[in-house]
């Protein structure tokens, strides 16, 4: 099934490089299913790393001309995304869709279909129910694939995805009448994984703006951009211009909350001048300022910044502890 | 103006010859006074001393496609600023070691020693430098993408 | 790691009490018990949260910066490969001598997490503690005790350990290493990458440095990377675009192996906080080796000896005639 649809489609599935990532194949034997969830999200696929916006040149004639970069939009499908995954690409949404639309994320994100993996194993690291997130379910995806042992249960949540799943039906077999019960049964392995408390957290942020909390950790932090080029729902970016003598592109790439120079403006003022203000600041967006604005906290508990931040900040340690009110206490 | 795109049909190179004021770049001065002929892929640089260039320029330049970068200064000894040359000696070695690990042609950088009256040593240095550059054809790193 | 979590703890809250310090920067317990998190004390009130284990990967050694100006002197707990650093740092100018104050402790091996998981085949939540036996790791798990052979299961930067003994320390807690037995050729890894044609070994960086995503882990981590303005964060001029390609991506880590060159030590920190498990020691010890065969330098040694791109000898090899 994956062969035909890398045919009919750009097809895009997590891939064993020196980690699993997800990278455009063109084959399912290029797909491996052997991850709780992949190193690098599916965010690449809709906001790419680096992006070429438009090229600008000029002519025989001394006349400027500027063409897009973009693609018409090309159907792509994203298989094996997991449920934390797929509701970070809501969150994004929120952005890219919210006031101002951005056209080259959207493009993508119309065209593409989402094909998810359910969960029924955690690594020690996941907190999605946290966020209201059920692992095993396809709330936030157009087809849901959940494997109950022998086989897939596959069903479709949307338009779209119903719309596949015919064009495909080939692939398919007849429903033998146990797949829920069997499935049922596989999510009881999902019983130990971490819920933390975030009722009132937004508020509870901002009784800890002043007050030596983040000091340690602040302290700790390297200013790397680990965590927010792994996390799911981190959407800053850069654009800058390439000039050649002809002509050249101006680009965007993704930008980290976490580099001095972030905030750095022309007079040489940096609001967020040491790690301290700058941690702080990543924290309250995610907990606070992006939930006064869009109702919803911008963290689906995938655990990626724990499991990879060299000094292990653990924004779980961190919920937990403004949450039971201990961060107050230090 | 824009200038009409000349049809290649053979790869000319684009080196770079950062020369210091003292000994290489009077070297390459007596070169041209004499009318050494030499061929002409080679854009000299004027710097104080050889030790005054970095390595991120010479790693930099090949990131923008010029197919190879020299550093012409004055012999072991003879520096006018006693130690700069000893310095660039020291650097070229890790440099090159470090270009070829990588899987980068060792030759696209090279050192030389030119002394300022050895401007028929500048011209054989830019035609020998040139001939096994213009072998090596061109440096894809720019293409690299 | 013969010194206990307690026979530190008593170390530095003797420390404290007795004024030689005024701040201590060491380990504490992270989000399981296979990680660390660095822990900053400013006394001996919180002692508890100290640790020592085969867990301690971490170098401490930059965190000395952030410290330069406290009043009173900055503690720190240091291993063979940390306390390298700190000589550089010294040699350096960085901080001064006399307001560090350098517990040593001799290390014999620091457990890679993931090679333990996988031969064990466990998952993190299972292990309960990792103790230092000689030649092997007691693994304590949440039902019962397992020993692994040290080798199966060590960072790949301590197989190669020349220093498990701080060289530099102003006093010692727990027993001195022997040479571990297993250190072989240091620079095999390099010899294996040196002896391919030039197109593979072109083949072989393009392919691992194409995966970088330039979140700059291994600069913002490496105790040698100290620049109070990097050179990838200058905009005038700009010497890098902040687009990953692999173009821009070659220039980064050649530009930042040739600074790093002679002041790195192996501590394998670039290694072990890269995301894309890019293998940054097999670059960083190239220029290590060349160090050693050219110069006959070694970084991390002395305090008195000169960097080696800042000296020469007239005699010096010299291909460039």
């Amino acid at each position: 099934m994956l062969d035909a649809l890398a045919q009919a489609y750009d097809l895009i599935a997590p891939v064993q490089g020196n980690n699993i990532s997800f990278r455009r194949v063109e084959s399912g034997s290029e797909v491996t299913l052997d991850y709780i969830n992949p190193m690098l999200s599916a965010k690449s696929t809709f906001f790419p790393q680096t992006e070429t916006l438009f090229r600008f040149s000029r002519d025989d004639s001394e006349e400027f001309g500027i063409e897009p970069a973009r693609e018409p939009g090309r159907s792509q499908v994203i298989f094996g995304i997991r449920a934390c995954d797929a509701r970070s690409l809501r969150l994004m949404d929120m952005v890219f869709d919210g006031q101002h639309k951005d056209s080259y994320y959207l493009d993508r994100r119309k065209n593409t279909t989402l094909m998810g993996l359910a969960c029924f194993d955690y690594l020690e690291t996941c907190f999605c129910p946290t966020f209201g997130i059920d692992p095993a379910s396809g709330e936030d995806v157009d087809i849901l694939f959940s494997d109950v042992g022998d086989r897939f249960l596959v069903e479709a949540f949307t338009e779209k995805g119903t719309a596949l799943l015919e064009r495909f039906a080939e692939f398919f077999a007849e429903l033998r009448g146990d797949e829920e019960q069997l499935r049922e049964g596989r999510k009881a392995g999902l019983a130990g994984m971490k819920r933390l408390d975030v009722k009132g957290i937004a508020d509870k942020m901002a009784q800890l703006y002043e007050g030596p909390y983040w000091d340690d950790i602040g302290t700790r932090c390297l200013g790397c951009g680990i965590c927010t080029y792994l996390c799911p729902t981190c959407h800053c970016f850069d654009i800058a211009d390439v000039s050649l003598d002809e002509g050249g592109e101006r680009f965007r790439c993704w930008d980290s909350c976490m580099f001095p120079e972030f905030t750095l403006m022309v007079s040489g003022e940096n609001p967020r001048p040491n790690q301290k203000a700058r941690v702080q600041q990543r924290f309250f967006h995610k907990l606070k300022y992006f939930h006064d604005r869009n109702n919803e906290l911008a963290c689906v508990g995938c655990g990626r910044c724990v499991r990879h931040c060299p000094v292990n900040i653990d924004i779980a340690q961190i919920i937990d502890d403004v949450s039971s009110g201990k961060a107050g206490n230090e | 103006m824009q200038k009409t795109k000349e049809i290649q049909t053979e790869f000319k190179p684009k080196i770079l010859a950062f020369c210091c004021n003292w000994c290489a770049y009077a070297g390459a001065d007596l070169a041209g006074v004499s009318r050494f002929q030499m061929p002409t892929d080679v854009r000299v640089i004027r710097v104080m001393c050889s030790g005054r260039v970095p390595p991120e320029l010479v790693i930099r330049a090949l990131a923008n496609g010029l197919d190879g970068v020299m550093v012409l200064g004055c012999h072991p000894g003879d520096c006018h600023y006693s130690e700069g040359n000893y310095l660039t000696r020291r650097r070229a070695h890790i440099l090159k070691r470090l270009l070829t690990y990588i899987g980068i042609e060792p030759e696209r950088f090279q050192l030389r020693w030119v002394s300022a009256s050895e401007g028929a040593k500048f011209s054989a240095v830019v035609k020998e430098v040139t001939d096994q550059i213009t072998a090596l054809g061109p440096n894809r790193w720019a293409e690299k993408r | 790691m013969k010194a206990t979590s307690a026979e530190l703890q008593t170390r530095v809250k003797d420390l404290f009490e007795d004024g030689t310090i005024s701040h201590f920067i060491g380990y504490e317990t992270g989000s399981d018990s296979l990680r660390v998190a660095p822990c900053f004390l400013e006394g001996s009130q919180e002692i508890g949260r100290l640790v020592w284990n085969p867990v301690c990967a971490n170098n401490l050694a930059k965190y000395l910066l952030d410290f330069k100006n406290v009043p009173g002197r900055v503690g720190i707990m240091v291993k063979g490969c940390d306390s390298r650093s700190v000589v550089e740092l010294l040699k350096e100018n960085q901080i001064d001598r006399d307001r560090v104050f350098i517990v040593g402790v001799p290390c014999s091996g620091i457990v890679d997490r993931e090679k333990l998981l996988q031969v064990m085949g466990i998952s993190p939540t299972q292990v309960v503690a990792v103790q230092d036996e000689g030649d092997s790791f007691l693994v304590t798990l949440t039902d019962g005790e397992q020993r692994v052979d040290k080798e199966k299961v060590l960072r790949d930067e301590c197989l190669v350990c020349r220093y498990p003994n701080p060289p530099v320390y102003d006093v010692l807690t727990g027993e001195t290493v022997s040479r571990l037995p297993w250190v072989g050729d240091d620079y095999s890894m390099v010899k294996e990458q040196e002896a391919l044609s030039l197109e593979e070994k072109a083949t072989y960086w393009n392919r691992e440095l194409s995966q970088c995503i330039r979140c700059y882990a291994c600069r913002n981590i490496c105790p040698v990377c100290t620049c109070s303005e990097c050179i990838f964060d200058k905009k005038a001029p700009r010497w890098i675009s902040k687009a990953n390609d692999l173009s821009e991506n070659l220039v980064y880590h050649l530009i930042r192996a040739f600074h790093v060159a002679g002041r790195c030590v192996d501590c394998g920190e670039c290694e072990r906080a890269c995301p894309m498990n890019i293998p940054l020691r097999r670059l960083n010890k190239k220029v290590e080796k060349d160090m050693l065969e050219l110069f006959n330098y070694t970084a991390g040694i002395d305090v008195e000896q000169q960097p080696p791109l800042t000296t020469y000898r007239v005699d010096d090899l010299d291909e460039f005639m």
